[in-house]
């Protein structure tokens, strides 16, 4: 689904350059659940909005889903959002102005779905997070985990193949986090859909299939993980 | 996803109201400004523009030596007829230079505009009297009468026309019939009467080349002008030579004044430099060649100004868009990753500006209606927003339009074109990408507001100056009667005698002019060698006194010199100094064919008023070549003016018994008040503006610094943990919008100042420009500064810190 071949990233200050991407190169599949780890600064995020089409790489090439994403033109990358990618940012990033419900549904209006199918949509999610009370709360009423179950409900209900998750669970207890990360699971396992997280917590990790272990840019380590449960 | 934008846009809105208030409240004041200029100028624009060749009329013009003028003669509209194919139509128009009673046992009307018109000329301005306009047989004179003047003539009900009247005095006996009613707007029109006769030839049985006749002409479509002014020209120097053959210097009827004046000009050797010129209809009202173009310049002043105030307005919109964008940042983030393409963020944040825009524009019609009797009256005008103002319906929506794009299409490009990376990051630092544009913005509109605060105070300071400095006489205590008997001695001195009588009087004398602002005719005098065109003035005994002029050198005419009446001549200093003689008193000066003897000199007197010098002048009691002494002027001690006025009226037909059947008279410092009537109105706009401006810019200052404080609140608390106390947070977060102001005041300075100096150019007689106006105007907006900020800076004084740290 995803291939990355030589993927490199940096900014130049003052004709210094200082490199947050060395040689990346890797491949990720349709189902995968891939868990990036690192230290704070190793790039994690930066690979991530790469993966997103958030950020261009300086160089490399990168393909998704068969498709040369560099070579994109923005409305081809508007298309790949609002069909392949749902994003889960970790400060949620949900709209103030909007309730609950309607967070929810902006992602279908802009892949214009009708009406009535948005409806049925959007009360399926909400009831499968058993959030029907809240629909009509702003996210400043609701906790933070329950603000992240919207931001996942968010991703979901547009039927993405890929779920781009930047720590999502970095800003919330860990009992919530636990909560979040069954989700992700079971989501890939019942749905078969392609999950990346970054990741600080080995825990989390150990959801997931596969952990990327980046350090100063470059990609150190890449284990399957044992599926103890 | 409209509906769903447009719950969010009112949401937003909702949770900033005080800062939607002030956007909205703002852009309305400006609005209903534009609405009533709107108004103004359309009507300004547009006069006789219902006549449906408007723009195919011309009104003829003579060039002369000293001064442009429209009486042009007699025969010259039947020659231009004659000799040019592409003239259609000429028609012309004769005033009556004094006023004419109407009247029927009933009741009496003054006609104060009456005017003669050729049959072709009332059907060029398409007339229509009720009943339809009809050819007049022969020699007839058709009158026709506003309802005005029926009503008041015949209240008890509308008679058959043609109707009887008399004309003039009653005891005079002379009726006229009324052929109808005659309802034009004259208000909106630059032919302009209250009684209007129709005749088939304006000129039968008058002198043919007597220079009193307004004459238009109506050319074929798709003329070419300059061709046609060459052929015209043609005509005229023909028509010229015609007339210096059989030139007459026609005396003794009222309506030649002015022919003679003129004639006298026409007849010396300057005869050949005066030209023609063709002044378009269109032009008239607001910029007449033979005339001023104050109209013209206030329509100018007054549409920039308003479009200067809609830009301030705007910018409020646009600077405080801006400075929202951080708040919505996200949104436009968050969407952009869910697939919203940017065309449709820039319409969404069009759309949310539009409906502002549509509620000020709502609340500016009816600021507007609110506002329009305190416009009319400074500009005596009657308009309604209603009547006559359909265009507004279609120029309304265009200019919603205009000042949402204006006021949204850079926030909205700014917003749309976040990157959601940085947005989503966390860590946006677009506001320092527009933080110049926000403080050029800022510093545009306290520009405009200082400029128009200097403006105003330097037009009080000349006002005030014009109304206290000495204008050389004293009209006071004057009051100008109206009058329409020609002078003759022995008639006049009895009056005199009478009304010097009633206690109070001072004294009481006739003139040709008095000091209301209309130039005196003028005719050429020499002394010494030197031949030069003097304005004349023809006056009585004790016209010096009763206007309180002052005396420079030898004395004013007085009874005990019988001469004087004959051939006494008094000059101002500006004709002395003309001349360049030393001792004028006791020397020859000649002129209309009759030798004068000065006996004195008077101090120049701005009779005219400011905004020219005063005129090298000469004063006689005898002129043959002056227009007619026939306006009677009484100084009156102050104590015993409504005594005499009402002695005057209860006489009048008495006292003056060929004037008619009403005493007619007016304040003379009323009527030289009038002539500063159009500095007023400029004071009245300035007036308008400055407050307008300030107060639109102090608004956006208001909302402005709340962002911006709210935005400095994490550095406000750190500092305070650090150990500033109140006094530097206030004075930090003041500097800032006081450089702001600074900056403005240093740039609308110059532009005031320059701006100062050529409007005080116009005036003969002006102020030294002052400095204090500057001054003042930069205080004002320092303390209004001050005075805003500190007052948003209050809460984040008073904050504890702890609140703003805690979150982080
Ligand atoms: N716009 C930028 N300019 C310069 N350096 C940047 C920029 N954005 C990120 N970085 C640097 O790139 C590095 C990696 O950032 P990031 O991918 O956010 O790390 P992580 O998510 O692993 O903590 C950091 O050292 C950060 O300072
Ligand atoms: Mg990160």
């Amino acid at each position: 689904m995803i291939i990355l071949k030589n993927i490199e990233k940096y900014y130049a200050n003052k004709g210094v350059k200082s490199y947050i991407l060395r040689h990346v190169s890797t491949e990720i599949k349709q189902g995968e659940f891939v868990s990036i780890m690192g230290p704070s600064g190793a790039g994690k995020s930066t690979l991530l909005n790469i993966l997103g089409m958030l950020e261009e790489p300086t160089y490399g090439e990168y393909e998704f889903m068969g498709e040369d994403v560099l070579s994109l033109n923005e409305r081809k990358r508007i298309e790949l959002y609002r069909n392949h990618i749902g994003f889960v940012f970790q400060a949620y990033h949900l709209i103030d102005e909007m309730t609950v419900a309607e967070n929810i549904e902006a992602p279908l209006l802009y892949k214009k779905v009708s009406g009535a199918e948005r409806k049925s949509r959007v009360a399926d999610v909400l009831d499968r997070f058993n959030m029907v009370a809240k629909k009509d709360l702003f996210p400043n009423q609701l906790s933070g985990g329950q603000q992240q179950l919207v931001g996942i409900a968010r991703a979901l209900v547009a039927q993405p193949s890929i779920i781009l998750a930047d720590e999502p669970t970095g800003n919330l207890q860990s009992a919530q986090a636990l909560q979040i990360m069954d989700l992700f699971k079971k989501l890939n396992e019942e749905e078969g859909i392609t999950i990346i997280q970054v990741t600080h917590s080995e825990v989390n990790a150990a959801y997931g299939s596969r952990i990327l272990h980046l350090l100063d840019g470059v990609i150190k380590e890449d284990i399957a993980v044992e599926q103890s449960v | 996803m409209f509906r769903l934008n447009l719950k969010i846009a009112l949401r937003n809105l909702w949770k900033n109201k005080v800062y939607t208030a002030i956007n909205i409240g703002g852009l309305a004041i400006a609005l209903s400004a534009f609405i009533l200029v709107a108004i103004y100028v359309r009507f300004e624009t547009s006069f006789d523009h219902n006549v449906p060749n408007h723009e195919n009329i011309y009104l003829l013009g003579r060039t002369l030596p000293d001064r442009k003028t429209n009486y042009t003669s007699l025969s010259l509209a039947q020659a231009l007829k004659e000799a040019i194919p592409e003239i259609e139509n000429v028609g012309r128009s004769k005033k009556t230079n004094f006023e004419f009673a109407f009247s029927t046992p009933d009741g009496r009307v003054y006609g104060k505009d009456v005017i003669t018109i050729d049959y072709t000329l009332a059907k060029m301005f398409h007339i229509k009297p009720e009943g339809g306009l009809v050819k007049p047989e022969g020699e007839a004179l058709n009158v026709y009468l506003p309802q005005e003047f029926i009503t008041a003539m015949f209240p008890k009900k509308t008679p058959v026309f043609p109707a009887k009247v008399s004309i003039g005095p009653l005891e005079v006996k002379q009726y006229a019939d009324v052929s109808g009613i005659v309802n034009h707007n004259v208000a909106h029109s630059n032919l302009v009467f209250d009684a209007l006769l129709i005749t088939a030839d304006v000129g039968k049985n008058q002198e043919p080349t007597a220079y009193n006749y307004f004459t238009y002409i109506q050319v074929k479509p798709g003329t070419d002008m300059a061709q046609l002014q060459k052929k015209v020209a043609a005509v005229y120097k023909e028509e010229l030579k015609k007339s210096a053959v059989t030139a007459v210097v026609n005396r003794g009827s009222v309506e030649s004044k002015i022919a003679n004046e003129v004639n006298l000009v026409t007849n010396t050797n300057k005869a050949d430099q005066s030209g023609v010129f063709l002044d378009p209809l269109d032009n008239l009202h607001l910029r007449p060649i033979a005339g001023n173009n104050t109209n013209y310049k206030v329509v100018m002043a007054l549409s920039a100004l308003t479009v200067l105030v809609m830009v301030i307005a705007c910018i409020n919109f646009t600077n405080l868009t801006i400075a929202q964008t951080n708040k919505r940042a996200k949104e436009v983030g968050v969407k952009k990753v869910l697939g919203a393409y940017r065309l449709s963020l820039v319409f969404q944040f069009l759309i949310e500006i539009l409906m502002q825009c549509l509620v000020a524009l709502i609340l500016a019609i009816i600021l507007a209606e609110i506002s329009l009797p305190l416009f009319n009256d400074a500009f005596s005008v009657s308009f309604s927003l209603w009547k006559d103002n359909y265009e507004l319906v279609w120029q309304l929506p265009i200019v919603l339009l205009i000042i949402t794009l204006i006021s949204g299409i850079y926030p909205a490009l700014i917003l749309s074109g976040f990157r959601p990376v940085a947005v989503l990051k966390g860590n946006l630092q677009t506001s320092y990408k527009t933080l110049w544009l926000r403080n050029a913005l800022l510093v545009t509109q306290f520009t405009v507001a200082i400029v128009f605060m200097a403006g105003l105070l330097i037009v009080s300071s000349q006002l005030k100056y014009m109304r206290t400095e000495d204008t050389g006489f004293k009209a006071g205590q004057v009051v100008y009667i109206k009058n329409i008997v020609m002078f003759g001695r022995p008639y006049f001195e009895n009056l005199k005698a009478r009304i010097l009588e009633m206690p109070g009087v001072n004294s009481f004398t006739v003139a040709s002019d008095i000091p209301d602002g209309s130039r005196p005719g003028r005719v050429d005098y020499a002394m010494e060698g030197k031949d030069l065109g003097m304005d004349i003035v023809h006056v009585d005994f004790d016209y010096f006194e009763t206007l309180r002029l002052n005396l420079k050198d030898g004395r004013f005419f007085s009874k005990t010199y019988p001469a004087d009446a004959e051939n006494g001549i008094v000059l101002n200093e500006a004709a002395v100094a003309a001349y360049g003689v030393k001792n004028p008193v006791g020397k020859i000066i000649r002129g209309c064919d009759m030798d004068y003897r000065i006996v004195g000199v008077v101090k120049d007197a701005k009779m005219q008023g400011f905004e020219t010098a005063v005129e090298p002048t000469v004063y006689a009691i005898k002129s043959d070549c002056a227009n007619d002494k026939m306006k009677f002027m009484v100084n009156v001690d102050p104590d015993h003016m409504a005594g005499v006025l009402a002695a005057l009226k209860s006489n009048w037909k008495d006292l003056n018994k060929m004037d008619g059947d009403d005493f007619r008279y007016e304040f003379m410092d009323e009527l030289y008040g009038r002539l500063f009537k159009k500095q007023e109105q400029l004071q009245a706009v300035f007036y308008g503006a400055a407050i307008l401006t300030i107060f639109i810019a102090t608004l956006g200052l208001f909302a402005f610094s709340a962002f911006t404080i709210t935005s400095r609140m994490k550095e406000i608390s750190i500092r305070k943990v650090l150990g500033a106390s109140d006094f530097n947070i206030l004075s930090l977060l003041n500097s800032f919008f006081i450089r702001i102001v600074l900056i403005a005041n240093l740039i609308g300075w110059p532009i005031a100042y320059i701006a100062a100096q050529r409007w005080l150019e116009t005036f003969a007689y002006r102020i030294d420009l002052p400095i204090l106006p500057f001054f003042i105007a930069g205080s004002i907006s320092i303390i209004l500064t001050l005075l805003t900020v500190s007052f948003q800076a209050r809460n984040a004084v008073k904050t504890n810190p702890v609140d703003a740290l805690k979150y982080e």
